[in-house]
């Protein structure tokens, strides 16, 4: 907590650097699973579930027989034994297993339970057609109230009930908060189920090669090493001959921060049939069957003292997490994130939270930006205006008068808050709206067209550790991120960077970091990244690290590196302290003397060819890697969101006027990718807040399943987004710099629906808040009018 | 997402399309834009064996025949917007075809596709059945006419028989004075509507003499307000009542409910924007007098 914060040149760092990958993205020169093409190739269909939940009887694959095509047809019992195995090892969890393909029941629609493998896509699933799954319907878990009844039907044999995971968390002494409090306040609240929709869905290529017994798997993914290991132990090859790749990725939002029973399938399938398999998800299977998001209910209860101090929370938490525990965050971790982080940003001492993860017959819920804290920010943000109106306090005023301003401050659960800004934040936020609060004002008389603000603050946990992890007793264990830095004999740097990039811009914001180390400019490096045979093992791009985590590991073997030829640029130069020497605009240069200096490709030469000219014992070469873990608790990234909206009365008819976002992510790295990575994210808070909605039937049939049901925000709809920002650097992080990746998404729920209930005086309970749903709650304003 | 087998033939003429359509029959499916045909087959929702691709045809006049407005089927939606004779006589019209999907669609997509895919809630099956079009269907046997009230029966059925394909509508030109408003109402631009409204009055310049009113999402097809004339004619265009009367004409109808919007919510915007569109009519003939 107390190590100084770095002093950075900032040459590079905190510049608008323009993105490096954007050439190749916008100019078609990207190159996805889609585009990849192997000789002799074989493509696969899945035959999947059409009901919820039903018994296998047989899956008949003998139409097949008649094809005038060759095909290949796998089912769960060639594959019986091999499966997805993602549990915590604790108290109040329940085991589970997902086969690679159904073996003996159907669990969701969507489930695959046979695949079928031609030469061309078209016959594979034209022939994927003629396969029939023979079954037995069993009855189906359809809603959490169902998984909680007594009758419920298991969903996996050998359970009771259909509990993944019950568990608490308590801080405090919640009696006696209670019994102090003037003001007890109760609330539920319900955030509905979604998807996170990449542009580009999810895709698997396998190939092996029998000469070298190397498997090489190409795969639409957010933690390549990740695969790599658990295709290792569940196939028992030697990790040392898989190699996998995740090449471009047109967008992943930690839908695509799993290892899928299908990754693990597609490798098994390329060695049994001896020919690459491709598999590119089609737009109905990523909506359906990949992975499903948020669903949340929360039953809060606050205890606030006359003063408007709030003492004590109590929380109930409850998340349908469809049918099976994915890996490795499993089934408890969007329940356990939101029971986590549901303090936030307040200061008080006493909390106790239950948090559940129901089974149902859905797709199974994963991890999407902002992992339980959306829900969480939007339960804790509508009480803090509940309790604010209740008691009489501006919504402002009372969270002033709530947050922690003292720093660091150990929360209510043990987690150590580093330096933010949550205070100046709503200052901040306050003076912004001032305008937008006076309109709401003066249209509350009109019966046709009212104006609502309103604002979510909120605080989130970034780059946690090792430490945060272990205490899960999950499969996740570790939150490290590694980097390779290696100078060439032109001075040209080659970064392997162990995250893949999918929109962050790391091949940017990673090169400024190592520009800036090594005095040369950002487009003098590349960045490797998404291989596991080009860089050093790590977890991946999730759990906002890339910028702190990947960039710190960055800055540290850079830095390295740097010291190396600083050591032999004296030794050239003749100089006797190497501090003396600096590194600059491409040359090693004599600080106050830079008539004296060597170009910097020159002491790489030196360093890689001509290693007479070293220093006597140093050894050549100029290669240098760092694995980087995060902070125990992570950092904390704060920020206040605000949404000024404006409803049709009689329609129920939004608008979003304007969006305002005051941010602390602490040392930026590059202002305009962190400006895009906000914007972003804003856009993906509000789908969540007003229209993105995965319905299913009481059936378990999904209803939304293309892109004319399932309504994602169009340009069209979004309004402008106003992003400010505030640096609080962090001393836990080499450069200061706190994750930012997520954040965007989690504050719009509760923004938007505390902008909902300030336009039209009501309570709001509910995402998503759609047009009918306004029209609902606009009821009460109509007969007014 | 990927389509059932199927065979394609151009053809390069209308009586060549038409002989293919005889040939194939059920089997056959005409494509000239393909925005709606082309994600039915890729869900496979729909399986035609053979596509008749139709884009060559000279399908693709507007102009002015006698008493009527004659628009081809291979006209596609982004020209109505550029076209002064739909302006001028059709301002229902021209507002309704406002809200047909996004740019891309527009640029691909036909008035023959729109109309014979018939999507309950699309613009321009209710615009043919509030201006009273009459649907021009052909087949190698010959050439019908077809009221579009009796053209458009439920959601993505039509009265085209196997083997016939649109050509074109004729829209009746306005006798007298006349002015017209759409309302639509989805939960984002370009999508199909939850509820549109379109009006059309005919007018002395001071007085209401005749009117029509057309509802989308109300059923499977397009529905007439029955009492539209009857409720409106003499009321006046200065004061024309609106919200009594759009209440007046709905009252009993019940709309579809589904998920996305309930028979309730449906049925007020139902009103709401009836009463929207008569008053922008309104104010429109005010202004034109």
């Amino acid at each position: 907590m107390n190590a100084p914060i770095p002093n950075l040149s900032k040459r590079q760092i905190g510049a608008r650097v323009q993105r490096f990958e954007d050439t190749r993205l916008m100019s078609g020169a990207a190159k996805y699973i889609a585009d990849i093409t192997l000789p002799d190739m074989l493509h696969l269909s899945f035959v999947r579930s059409q009901v919820a939940h039903a018994k296998i009887l047989e899956v008949d694959t003998s139409m097949l027989e008649d094809l005038d095509y060759p095909v290949q047809v796998f089912t769960g019992k060639d594959t019986d034994g091999l499966s997805l195995k993602a549990n915590q090892d604790l108290p109040g969890v329940q085991r589970s297993e997902q086969p690679l393909l159904a073996l003996d029941r159907l669990r969701f629609v969507g489930d695959p339970a046979a695949v079928v493998l031609a030469d061309d896509p078209y016959l594979a699933e034209d022939a994927a057609e003629l396969v029939f799954i023979d079954f037995d319907p069993l009855p189906v878990v359809a809603t959490m109230e169902q998984a909680l009844a007594e009758d419920t039907t298991p969903l996996f044999d050998g359970w009771t009930g259909n509990k993944f995971v019950e568990r608490q968390m308590k801080g405090g002494d919640l009696e006696a908060a209670r019994a102090q409090a003037a003001h007890v306040i109760r609330r539920t609240y319900r955030n509905q189920r979604q998807t996170g929709v990449p542009m580009e869905g999810r895709g698997v290529i396998a190939d092996y090669d029998k000469g070298t017994r190397v498997l090489t798997l190409w795969s639409s993914t957010q933690m390549p090493h990740l695969v790599r290991t658990y295709i290792c132990e569940e196939l028992g090859l030697p990790e040392s001959r898989i190699r996998v790749i995740a090449p471009d990725v047109g967008g992943g939002f930690g839908v695509k921060g799993q290892v899928f029973a299908d990754e693990v399938l597609i490798a098994w399938l390329a060695i049994q049939t001896g020919r690459p398999v491709k598999w590119v998800e089609d737009r109905r299977e990523n909506l359906i069957a990949s992975i499903h998001a948020r669903d949340h209910e929360h039953t809060l209860e606050a205890y606030v003292s006359a003063e408007g101090r709030l003492l004590g929370l109590k929380a109930d938490i409850s998340t349908d997490v469809g049918a099976y525990s994915t890996f490795p965050f499993t089934a408890g971790g969007d329940p356990g994130m939101a029971a986590k982080v549901m303090p936030g940003p307040y200061d008080f001492q006493a909390y106790e939270a239950t948090f559940r993860a129901l089974a149902t017959n859905k797709c199974p819920l994963g991890t999407y930006r902002g992992v339980g804290r959306p829900s969480a920010v939007f339960s804790q943000e509508r009480l803090m205006d509940v309790i604010a109106q209740e008691i009489g306090m501006d919504p402002i005023e009372f969270r002033l008068k709530n947050v922690v301003k003292e720093f660091p401050y150990k929360n209510v659960l043990g987690f150590t808050y580093d330096p933010g800004s949550y205070e100046e934040s709503l200052l901040k936020m306050r003076e912004l709206l001032a305008e937008d609060i006076k309109a709401a004002e003066a249209s509350k008389a009109s019966p046709d067209s009212r104006i609502g603000v309103g604002i979510a603050c909120f605080i989130e946990q970034t780059a946690h550790g090792t430490g945060d992890f272990t205490k899960r007793r999950s499969p996740i264990e570790t939150g490290y991120i590694s980097a390779r830095v290696e100078m060439s004999t032109d001075g040209e740097v080659l970064i392997g960077l162990g995250l893949q990039s999918h929109g962050q811009g790391l091949e940017t914001t990673c090169a400024q970091v190592a520009a800036d180390a090594l005095g040369v400019g950002p487009q003098r490096v590349f960045v490797r990244h998404g291989d596991t045979l080009t860089s050093p093992y790590s977890v991946g791009t999730w759990g906002s690290r890339g910028g702190p985590l990947g960039g710190g590991a960055v800055h540290i073997a850079a830095n390295k590196i740097a010291d190396k030829l600083r050591l032999i640029a004296a030794h050239i130069l003749q100089v006797a302290d190497p501090a003396t020497i600096q590194l600059d605009e491409n040359r090693a240069s004599v600080i106050g003397d830079p008539a004296r200096f060597v170009p910097i490709p020159e002491l790489a030469r030196a360093a890689l060819r001509n290693v007479d000219r070293l220093p006597e014992g140093m050894t050549p070469g100029l290669t240098e890697e760092f694995s980087l873990d995060g902070p125990k608790d992570g950092t904390y990234a704060n920020a206040v969101h605000a949404a000024i909206v404006e409803i049709d009365v009689k329609t129920g008819k939004m608008k979003l006027r304007r969006f305002v976002v005051v941010e602390d992510c602490g040392t930026i790295l590059n202002p305009m990718i962190v400006d895009g990575q906000v914007r972003g994210g804003v856009v993906q808070g509000i789908g969540s807040a007003i229209m993105e909605h995965m319905i299913y039937d009481e059936e378990g049939q999904p209803l939304t399943t293309t892109f004319a049901d399932y309504l994602m925000p169009l340009a069209t709809e979004m309004p402008e987004i106003d992003v400010h920002h505030i640096e609080t650097p962090t001393p836990l992080t080499p450069l200061g710099a706190k994750g930012l990746g997520e954040g965007g998404a989690i504050g719009p729920p509760a923004a938007i629906a505390n902008a909902v209930a300030n336009a039209l005086g009501v309570e709001v309970e509910a995402t998503p808040l759609n047009a009918q749903a306004i029209w609902r709650l606009a009821k009460a304003t109509r007969s007014e009018g | 997402m990927r389509p059932a087998p199927f065979s394609y033939h151009k053809a390069e003429r209308l009586d060549q399309a038409l002989a293919l359509l005889a040939e194939f029959g059920e089997d056959a499916r005409p494509i000239a834009g393909g925005q709606s045909l082309v994600p039915m087959m890729n869900l496979r929702l729909a399986r035609p064996s053979h596509l008749v691709d139709i884009n060559a045809l000279d399908l693709d006049t507007i102009e002015l025949r006698s008493d009527h407005l004659h628009i081809g089927a291979l006209v596609r939606h982004e020209r109505y917007a550029r076209e002064s004779l739909i302006a001028q006589h059709f301002p229902a019209f021209a507002e309704g075809v406002e809200w047909i999907g996004h740019p891309t669609i527009r640029r691909r997509g036909t008035l023959g596709g729109s109309i014979s895919h018939a999507d309950p809630t699309a613009e321009l099956p209710a615009l043919c059945v509030l201006l009273g079009a009459e649907i021009i269907a052909q087949s190698a046997e010959g050439s019908r006419r077809i009221p579009a009230a009796e053209f458009f029966i439920s959601a993505y059925v039509t009265s085209l028989e196997a083997g016939e394909m649109v050509t074109g509508i004729d829209l009746p030109l306005p006798k007298g004075k006349s002015s017209g408003a759409f309302e639509e109402f989805a939960e984002r631009s370009g999508d199909f509507a939850i509820i549109s409204a379109g009006v059309t009055l005919e007018h002395d310049g001071r007085a209401i003499t005749d009117a029509r009113v057309v509802w989308s999402g109300v059923d499977l097809a397009p529905v007439m307000a029955e009492r539209a004339g009857d409720l409106l004619r003499g009321k006046p265009l200065s004061a024309p009542e609106a919200e009594a009367a759009a209440q007046a004409m709905s009252a009993g109808i019940t709309p579809l409910d589904d998920p996305m919007a309930s028979a309730e919510f449906r049925h007020s915007l139902i009103v709401e924007l009836t009463q929207r569109a008569l008053t922008r009519a309104c104010e429109k003939a005010m202004q034109a007098s």
